[in-house]
């Protein structure tokens, strides 16, 4: 590991290119300011790659903050996170080249772009917390400023405004943490953290108080039940937003801070069941509410929602690094997703409503073959990407509790349904619209190749033991992330498991997409209505939260408004009392006089009384 | 003193006339009885304390009000001079 | 407090006299009531040890100030004491409960004096008693310079206000030069001549 100023340049590329296309941005104009802000973040990523393949690289600035040095750290952990965010970062960014093409905003839609780049590279590569929370708060704002790209509309604008407010509840969690571990340890640095953590000799439920509000800013972040409500309206934004940012990786960020403390969380059997818990309902919450979507974009967000909840699952079973792996594929396969739904939408002017859709595998050839890959790969089938990260999942689960294993089975058999049915209700059938559907330019069609690759192949990194095949990803994480002594499962439970998964999947795969191709009967209908209400959570938080925070609001706005009349009042009061004093100012002199001696004769007569 | 007394009395009746008077000149009238009562009141003291500086006093006040006289005879002269009337009540213009 | 015949009557000269001055409808002969009234108070000047101011009083007050009176009285020709409406019609009731108020605080307020002991004698109030105190720099010297500076400003206030207005334009200085009158714009037989003449 080496000391370098090339690490912080990693970052200090895409803020290059933030500033420049915020302040030049319309002078550089269409398309030379994607495929700028496309170069940077490939620098970014090029630069990671090589300080990772020298080993890692350190920086740091002592005594930015009294006692807390502002240091980045690149080992494992923080290099796969960045491959992930600056690779499918690239391949989104040149995509949107041509998604974007026409739409007045675009240099400012490329600097928010590579702002966000930024942000979340701080937030990965922070080793020191209050350098990661700048990065927490930087990814936030990105999505705040995304997600109301086009402000001029009401809707997108209070999305944002949602996004924003919601995750502040999580970053309550983080600084609590923060200021927790500070005046339990004295220091905020990740490393140095982990020695003083594994040193002991610190009260053991303050630790899992520090932990549960990582967890709580964790949720945020990440859409986890109850503070999942931001992300389907988040879809307001454009899709390569919504690719980036809330598939592959800024909903992510939660888990890599879960991660990245393992030490703190490892061990403690409250917190792990509680993240089990908290993943496994929004696993569920997820699956259901986006079998009952009607917005393309929304149905693949509440799957999101799902494999958040299944990453989450995984680090609350102590597997740190299939969670990890899981991040990985999952971008894949879900920014695959993303993009070609993007692709339909464009290839249909716009349309985003599935039931105007079908039938587009015969006017998308391309994209169809990336819509078959990704529904494939985000059902589980083997031997594609997304099988091997989920059945690692479910292996751990089984290691927890058998009864974990059977939930989380359920999950992917939803994940499955959830996936065809995308599949059917867009590419198959007959075409339910009136569009003349084209098929996109090459330069949104290359990065949807490459990710199909990856979702392809991405999965053979991380192959379970029994398979004579290196698993490879495993001890490269391991390495960063701690050594957990794990026992392994034994050969033949192995073997059991990944043969039921496989199977499931595929008889879920099939079954679904017979089932979606006919008339929905009456249950599945009731179903569907109340999953398009998100299951009535946000009715829920309005009725609990809003309308009375509101109704405060109003309240003490109409009081400030009173408040103010009353000093209009109490100045017209004093109006009033003027108007009667002038009354007074006769101009007569007999009249004053006459006061003068009635002044006089009270004045003598309490002067002589007293 | 009875002619403390008696200033008292004066002075009062030179405050009535000067209220009830409708004429600029008679109600300048009625100020000089009351300022001749007050000089009135001063020569008792001296009197009374033994005192000749009240009488010093009483001499500035009989200075003081002839020069008073003079200017405030010229002010009336020369307002009325436009208005024609010496009505006291007609001057309203500070009124407000 | 002695109270012989001579005081009772003085006491009802002044107040009557008072009274009229404040009542007469004449301007003139309250002028004259008024005359009486200081001719009376001189009297009462005189016994109360004061010959020197009593004398002034005469001379000055009686003489010179309630002359001054009459003298503009006859100017304006404003011996009528009713003059147009009377505007404050129940100011005449304000007055007389505030005169008579003020009469009975003024009394109570008198009649509280405690004139000290042993009170020097006056000498009567003669010029060569007071001179001394008039021209003493240590008391009342720079006073009656002052009065005598304010009773010659009077005088001049009272000739300026009282002086035509022909005195504002007399100014001819350098740095004010008067401005001649435009020539009058040309009449219409003039335009005419001159069209005339062009032609």
């Amino acid at each position: 590991m080496q000391e370098t100023l090339l690490l912080p340049l990693t970052i200090a590329l895409p803020v290059l290119g933030f500033v420049i296309l915020g302040l030049f941005g319309k002078r550089i104009g269409e398309p030379s300011a994607g495929w700028l802000a496309s170069i940077l973040v490939l620098g970014s990523f090029l630069l990671g790659l090589f300080l990772l393949l020298q080993g890692g690289a350190r920086w740091a600035l002592p005594d930015w903050l009294p006692g807390i040095p502002f240091s980045l750290n690149l080992d494992n952990l923080s290099g796969v996170m960045l491959m992930v965010v600056a690779g499918v970062g690239f391949l989104i960014h040149v995509w949107a080249i041509g998604y974007m093409h026409g739409d007045p905003g675009y240099s400012r839609f490329f600097s928010y772009f590579n702002l966000f780049i930024a942000a979340m590279l701080v937030l990965i590569l922070g080793d020191s917390l209050p350098v990661v929370f700048i990065g927490w708060e930087g990814v936030g704002l990105a999505s705040y400023l995304l997600i109301g790209f086009w402000y001029q509309e009401r809707l997108n604008a209070d999305s944002a405004r949602k996004a924003f407010i919601v995750n502040r509840i999580g970053d309550l969690g983080f600084l609590l943490a923060m200021g927790l571990l500070w005046s339990m340890f004295g220091t905020l640095s990740i490393s140095e953290l982990v020695e003083k953590v594994e040193a002991g000799g610190y009260s053991f439920t303050t630790l899992t108080l520090a932990g549960f509000f990582l967890l709580i800013g964790a949720m945020g972040k990440s859409a986890q039940v109850p503070l999942m409500v931001w992300l389907p309206d988040a879809m307001a934004g454009p899709t390569p937003v919504s690719a980036l940012i809330h598939a592959a990786t800024m909903v992510t960020a939660g888990v890599y801070l879960l991660v990245r403390h393992a030490f703190m969380l490892h061990g403690d059997g409250f917190l792990s069941g509680l993240i089990v818990a908290v993943g496994f309902l929004t696993a569920i919450y997820g699956a259901l509410c986006s079998l009952g979507q009607w917005d393309i974009k929304r149905i693949v967000a509440y799957t999101t929602l799902s494999q958040l909840g299944f990453m989450f699952v995984a680090v609350g079973v102590g597997a740190y690094w299939v969670a990890i792996f899981h991040i990985v594929t999952h971008a894949f396969f879900k920014a695959l997703m993303f993009m070609t739904s993007g692709s339909v939408i464009h290839a249909l002017g716009g349309e985003q409503d599935v039931r105007k859709m079908g039938g587009m595998r015969k006017y998308l050839p391309a994209t169809h073959l990336h819509g078959l890959v990704a529904t494939f790969a985000s059902g589980g089938l083997v031997p594609l990407a997304g099988f091997w990260s989920k059945d690692a999942i479910l292996a751990y689960s089984f290691e927890y509790g058998p009864w974990l294993w059977a939930l989380m089975l359920f999950a992917s058999v939803l994940a499955a349904l959830y996936s065809i049915r995308w599949y059917v209700l867009v590419f198959w059938g007959d075409y339910r619209g009136k569009e003349h559907p084209h098929e996109s330019p090459a330069v949104m069609l290359w990065p949807n190749h490459i990710l199909m690759g990856g979702a392809i192949g991405v999965g053979f990194i991380g192959l379970p033991y029994v398979i004579d095949y290196k698993n490879f990803i495993e001890p490269f994480l391991t390495k960063a992330i701690g050594d957990f002594p794990h026992e392994k499962l034994p050969v033949l439970t192995e073997w059991t498991l990944i043969i039921t998964s496989a199977v499931v999947a595929i008889a879920a795969l099939w079954w679904g997409f017979r089932f979606f191709q006919q008339k929905m009967p009456a249950w599945y209908e009731r179903l569907e209505a109340a999953a398009l209400q998100g299951f009535y959570a946000d009715a829920l938080y309005n009725t609990l939260l809003v309308n009375p925070a509101r109704g405060l609001a109003e309240l003490l706005f109409g009081g400030d408004k009173g408040l103010l009349a009353g000093f209009m009042g109490l100045g017209s009061l004093v109006g009033g009392l003027g108007s009667v004093l002038t009354k007074l100012q006769t101009g007569a002199l007999r009249f004053y006089m006459a006061g003068l001696i009635i002044a006089l004769v009270l004045l003598v007569g309490w002067g002589v009384l007293r | 003193m009875i002619w403390l007394i008696a200033s008292a009395l004066l002075f009062s009746i030179g405050a009535y006339g000067a209220l009830t008077r409708r004429t600029a000149i008679l109600m300048f009238l009625s100020i000089e009885l009351m300022l001749n009562a007050a000089a009135l009141s001063l020569i008792s003291f001296s009197k009374l304390s033994g005192s000749l500086d009240a009488q010093v006093v009483v001499l500035f006040i009989i200075a003081i009000a002839a020069a008073e006289v003079a200017v405030g005879l010229g002010l009336i002269v020369a307002i009325f001079r436009r208005r024609e009337t010496t009505g006291v009540d007609e001057l309203r213009q500070l009124r407000g | 407090m002695s109270v012989g015949f001579w005081e009772i009557l003085a006491l009802l000269l002044l107040v009557g006299t008072g009274l009229a001055v404040v009542r007469l409808q004449n301007a003139v002969h309250a002028a004259l009531a008024l005359i009486a009234n200081f001719l009376v108070v001189a009297g009462v000047y005189v016994a109360l040890e004061a010959r020197f101011v009593a004398m002034i009083q005469i001379i000055v007050y009686a003489g010179a100030i309630v002359v001054l009176f009459l003298f503009v009285i006859m100017l304006l020709s404003a011996a009528s004491a009713n003059v147009g409406q009377d505007l404050l019609p129940r100011l005449s009731w304000v007055a007389g409960f505030g005169a008579l108020g003020l009469a009975s605080v003024l009394i109570f307020a008198v009649t509280r004096f405690q004139p000290p002991a042993n009170a020097p004698a006056l000498g009567g109030g003669l010029p060569q008693a007071l001179g001394p105190l008039l021209y003493d720099p240590d008391k009342w010297l720079y006073a009656l310079l002052a009065v005598g500076f304010l009773l010659l400003v009077a005088t001049v206030a009272a000739v300026v206000l009282i002086e035509p207005e022909r005195i504002v334009s007399a100014t001819s200085h350098p740095a004010h030069p008067r401005q001649d009158p435009k020539p009058n714009p040309p009449t219409a037989e003039q335009k005419d001549e001159r069209a005339v003449v062009k032609r």
